[in-house]
Parts: structure tokens; sequence; C-alpha cells
């Protein structure tokens, strides 16, 4: 694997993905058959950084972002490559060090899961999903703990009352941002949050971004963050990685991947974007995203790739610095933002 | 508990009916305990009297009276049922929730004996039980077979609840925050399916004192002591029917009726207390 790292030399960053494979294997009644739903992938995350991972459906970004919090359960499993996170000068093997990373969750890292809406155990009161995620990890008394957890509400803007309610009688707004205040209470040098606000209205939706943005701020915290919505990463995030069928194709500061995207893929996906005041029809990509388990040879994207050559059919494009960021295409220099 | 207590007899009529019912039973083979006469001695009243001021519910052919045999009866039917529920259900419960949370090697061993155990017929393995104690067969006994015959269909209910719970995003936020499997089975699973728990323990105490019933009622249990069926099976002994005894079959039959009905009420309104969605909106909350 070429050493593709944007800067090998920081110090600074918080988490590095090093050739990371994961594959579900699966075996059923004598057929194997292997997903291949994140291959290869290496990107590094620096302090107080928000990533966005972009990418359609069944692209394998869930499954890249599962894999880094280490919250796998086969058929999902690791083959190859390494996710090693460093807190402050602690180091963490994810998958070689099982009960370092049991005392780093939630304590250093915690996890916004996909549907979080629905963390909350919907037949228990609010208080006791704190109690019994985020107390054992503080290591305080019961009433500092209670304090705390309310002090922490209110900073987010909920009313510490929420607490005694159950999760029925809370709306979907509430919900969101006391799963955010539960990943966060703990103060965590890492979040990693998986589509964190799809299921809510823009309104709701701006208003939990700048949620997150306002804690990422004060905690200096680090955060990756999944999404299909381009105008959630337009919004947030530092830096944007571009996933396409298990692969990072392209990788770069959010602006400039706005501005000039590289990759053909990147360049459908945001030129799809509606702007005000243009009223152009929006063409869609041809054909669908790949079958992973059986993937297309050579770049990935080829087959609906309007800039495709016979190299793209043969050899896989490795993932290269080029300008700001990083690009997997042979004819990168020749895309064209639309 | 008591303020929960006081919302449910307001809220609630089910749960007022059926506290007043299942409470008045209660109180009243709770007062076996001040009996004039031993439940066991026999011929030491008049027999066949009925009902009337001096004996509220006649007399038995054997010279008891019905009074104090019922309540010493429903007593016993009660004692015998609620142990075999919560044995049953402390079996149902560990064996459901494990197979259905740990799945794999465990669930096809936990559900392989499950099914097997569901396969075997009761009746005949308790009489064979029966047989083969004899004299040494006491209630206790009784209780632990039929526990043991008992709780395998609610551990298929049960396991297919943990199922479902297993993948939802609370159970996997848990795991993610490291809780143990222990932990995350008490604390985020049993409360979700503890209105399951309380059904199927509703319909296994019914179950378990038709049980005993019928078992009594054949003679397949200790004789002497009086439980509902046992009444029954004297006064067949008797031919309290043919000879016009009427109310030595009828009051201990109304009674156990009225225990069923109060439990039912019972079970049926406490599943809203442990469910929050019902109770509040029936609170107007």
């Amino acid at each position: 694997m070429l050493n593709t790292l944007q800067a090998p030399t920081t110090t600074d960053s918080v988490l590095r993905v090093e050739g990371l494979k994961a594959y579900y294997q699966m075996n059923y009644f004598g057929v194997r058959r292997e997903v291949r739903a994140v291959d290869d992938v290496s990107l590094t995350i620096n302090r107080n950084e928000i990533y966005g991972i972009a990418g359609e459906s069944s692209s394998g970004k869930s499954s890249l972002i599962k894999t880094i919090a280490g919250a796998i359960t086969p058929p999902l499993r690791v083959v190859e490559g390494s996710v090693k996170f460093d807190f402050g000068g602690r180091a963490l093997d994810v998958y070689a060090d099982p009960q370092a990373m049991k005392a780093a969750r939630w304590q250093n890292l915690s996890y916004i899961m996909q549907g979080s809406m629905n963390v909350l155990n919907p037949v228990r009161r609010v208080k006791h999903a704190f109690h019994d995620f985020a107390f054992k990890h503080m290591g305080i008394s019961q009433s500092a703990f209670r304090s705390r957890v309310e002090q922490h509400l209110h900073r987010i803007g909920l009313d510490p009352r929420v607490l005694e309610s159950f999760p029925h009688q809370l709306s979907g707004g509430m919900r969101q941002r006391l799963t955010i205040a539960l990943a966060t209470v703990c103060e965590p040098d890492f979040i990693i949050a998986d589509e964190p606000t799809t299921a809510l209205d823009v309104l709701v939706q701006q208003d939990v971004l700048a949620l997150i943005k306002d804690i990422q701020q004060r905690m200096g915290a680090s955060i990756i963050f999944v999404t299909h919505d381009m105008t959630v990463h337009a919004a947030i995030a530092d830096r944007i990685g571009i996933v396409y069928a298990g692969r990072l194709v392209e990788e770069g500061p959010t602006l400039d991947v706005f501005r000039r995207p590289q990759h053909p893929y990147t360049a459908h996906l945001i030129s799809s974007l509606p702007r005000i005041g243009d009223n152009k029809k929006r063409s869609a990509l041809p054909g669908k995203p790949p079958n992973l388990a059986d993937p297309p040879s050579g770049c990935r994207f080829h087959p609906r790739c309007p800039l495709a050559v016979d190299k793209c059919r043969s050899e896989n494009p490795p993932l290269v610095v080029r300008q700001t960021g990083r690009v997997a295409c042979w004819r990168a220099g020749e895309v064209q933002a639309a | 508990m008591f303020k929960i207590l006081r919302d449910m007899l307001r809220y609630n009529v089910e749960f007022a009916i059926g506290f007043v019912l299942t409470l008045s039973i209660f109180l009243f083979a709770l007062a076996h305990f001040w009996a004039p006469l031993p439940d066991t001695a026999i011929y030491l009243l008049p027999p066949d009297m009925p009902p009337s001021a001096q004996y509220w519910f006649g007399t038995t052919s054997r010279g008891q009276d019905v009074l104090w045999q019922m309540s010493s009866a429903i007593w016993n039917t009660m004692l015998f049922g609620l142990t075999v529920t919560v044995l049953s259900r402390l079996l149902a419960v560990a064996v459901g929730m494990l197979s259905g949370y740990l799945g794999g090697r465990w669930d096809q061993a936990l559900m392989t004996l499950n099914d097997t155990m569901i396969a075997l017929p009761n009746i005949p393995i308790l009489l064979l039980v029966y047989f083969v104690m004899r004299d040494s067969m006491s209630w206790p006994v009784l209780a632990a077979t039929a526990a043991l015959l008992g709780w395998n269909y609610d551990a298929r209910l049960i396991r297919s609840v943990t199922l479902s719970l297993r993948n939802r995003e609370f159970t996997r936020h848990a795991v993610f925050a490291g809780m143990s499997v222990p932990q995350i089975l008490v604390r985020q699973h049993l409360p979700y399916v503890m209105p399951v728990i309380f059904f199927t323990a509703m319909n296994n105490l019914i179950w378990a004192i038709g049980l005993e019933v019928t078992l009594s009622v054949l003679g397949f249990s200790d004789i002497n002591r009086p439980t509902i069926g046992g009444m029954i099976y004297w006064a067949n002994q008797h031919q309290a029917i043919i000879a016009g005894i009427w109310w030595w079959i009828a009051f201990p039959i109304i009674a156990i009726v009225l225990l069923f009905l109060g439990l039912f009420l019972l079970a049926i309104s406490v599943n809203e207390y442990i469910d929050p969605r019902s109770r509040l909106s029936r609170m107007g909350a």
C-alpha cells in the first residue's frame, strides 16, 4: 500500500486508520459470500477537526464508521489494517487491545448511532440511560453525577426535568439532543456520529448541527460523522471524505471539495445539489452502486464514469495527494466541476 | 408505592375490581390461621348440615365446616400455584432471555432442551412421579415437578421478545457503552419483558391451580391436606351431588372462579402500570 497519508509527521492526529479492510463474511448452507464494505481505507483525523464522510446508500460509510468505533459484530469482520487513536499521549489500538478499548469507551470515545432517536429505552426514564451509559465511566458520586448531567443538559438547552420523562413524551428534536447530550456528557476527545440528523426536518437539523459544532468547539473534541446529505457536510465539516463502493475516493478541505471536486463521482454528487436561482434539470448518474460482493475490476466507479478509459477498467487507482486533498482517480486532472 | 396503588385504584376500574376480589379472597384464606378446629380433623361436627346461621356454608359428610375447609383449601391451593409460578418464571425468564440474547450455540442448546420439554405430556409425567414417589410425595415435590413442566412455552415467548430487542439501537448503544451481558439483560431488557412475564405468570398460575385441582380431584396428591381439588375429591367420594350436599361442591368452585377472575383482572391492569404509555394515557398526562 502506498504511503498516501496527508502529513505523516504530524503529531496532532487523534485518529489514524491504516489500510483498513472490513468484510461481511457469510457462510450460509455452504455458500461463502464476502461483501467488501470497507476496502483499504486510510485516513487521519486531527485534533479539533470535524471530518465528514459522504457517499450514497450502501456505499459502506456506516460499515466504515462502525469499524472505526470498534462496534462491529459478525458477520462484519476486520480483515486487515488498523485503527489507532491517540488521546493526548495515550495511544489506543482498537483491534489490538480490547481492554484499553473498553476503558476508553464513553470516556474518550463516544458514538452517536444511526437511528439515534431510538437509543433511549422506551420503557425506562431518561435518567436511567445517563446512569447506565455514562455513570461508571465518570468515577464520581451519584449526586455529583446528577448535578453534572443537569448542568450539561442546561448548557445544551434542555430542561433538566426531561430526565424524569419517558422517551415517548419527548419530541424527535429533544430526543436527538438528548442522544447528543448522552454522547458528550463525559466530554470525550473523539465523537463518532452516524447520520446524526437524518430523521430531522431542516430547522431541527440546523439546531442540532449548531449544537454539535458548539460542543465540539467548547470541548476541543474531534468528530467524524457520516451522512449522505451534502448540505450537512457543507455546514459543519472541516474536511470531507467521499466514499464510493467501500473505498475512499476523494478527501479534502470542505470548500475545496465543493469548489473543485477532483473525482468524477464527487463532481456528480456536487452538481446534483440544487442551487437557489438555478432551474437547470439535474441529471442522475446512470447505473447503480456496484454489488460489493462482486465489485467491478479496476476502479470501482468505471462502469458509471463518463471519463473511464481502459486503464480504469483494469487497474485500481491509488489514493494520492493532489492539490489540497487526496484523490483516487487516473484522470483526476481532467475532471470538470459542473 | 402507595401513590401508585392509589392512582391505579382511582383510574383503573379493572384494577379496582381485581384488587378487591383478590384481596378479599386472600383475607378469607388468611383467616384459616384462626380456625376454631384443625383443618385435618374429621367428624367433630354434625355431618351434612345445610348452610345456616351457625354453619354459613354448611358442613361436609365428614363432619367438617365447609367455610373453614375452604379457607385452608384456598390458602394451600394458592400457595401451590404461586410456588409453581415463581419457580417456572425463574426458569422461563432465564432460559428465554439468555437464549434470545446470546443466540448461536447457546440458543440452539437451550431451545433444543425447551422443545424437548414441550413435547413431553404433563399429566402422565406427573402421575408417573406420583406413583414413583408414593408416600414421600409432598406438595413441594409436586410443585417443583409442575414448575419443571410449565416454563417452556413462555421461555419461547420471552426469547422472541429478547430477539427483537437484541438489535435495537439502545442495546447496541449499551454494548458500546460497555455494559455487561447481565446488566443489559436486567437493566435494559427486563423492563421490556416484564409485561410478558406478568401475563404468562397469570396464565401459569391458572394452569398450576388447574393442574393441582385436576390431580387432587383424581386423588393423586396428599388427600389429607385440604385443597380445592381435595375438597371436590372427598365430595365425590361421599357422592355429595347424589346425596344433595351441593354446598360441599358449589362453594369451593365459586371461590376458585372468583380467585381466577380477580387474578386475571389484576394481571391485565398491572400490565398497564408497567407499560408507561398506557398508564400515562389513562391518567390523561
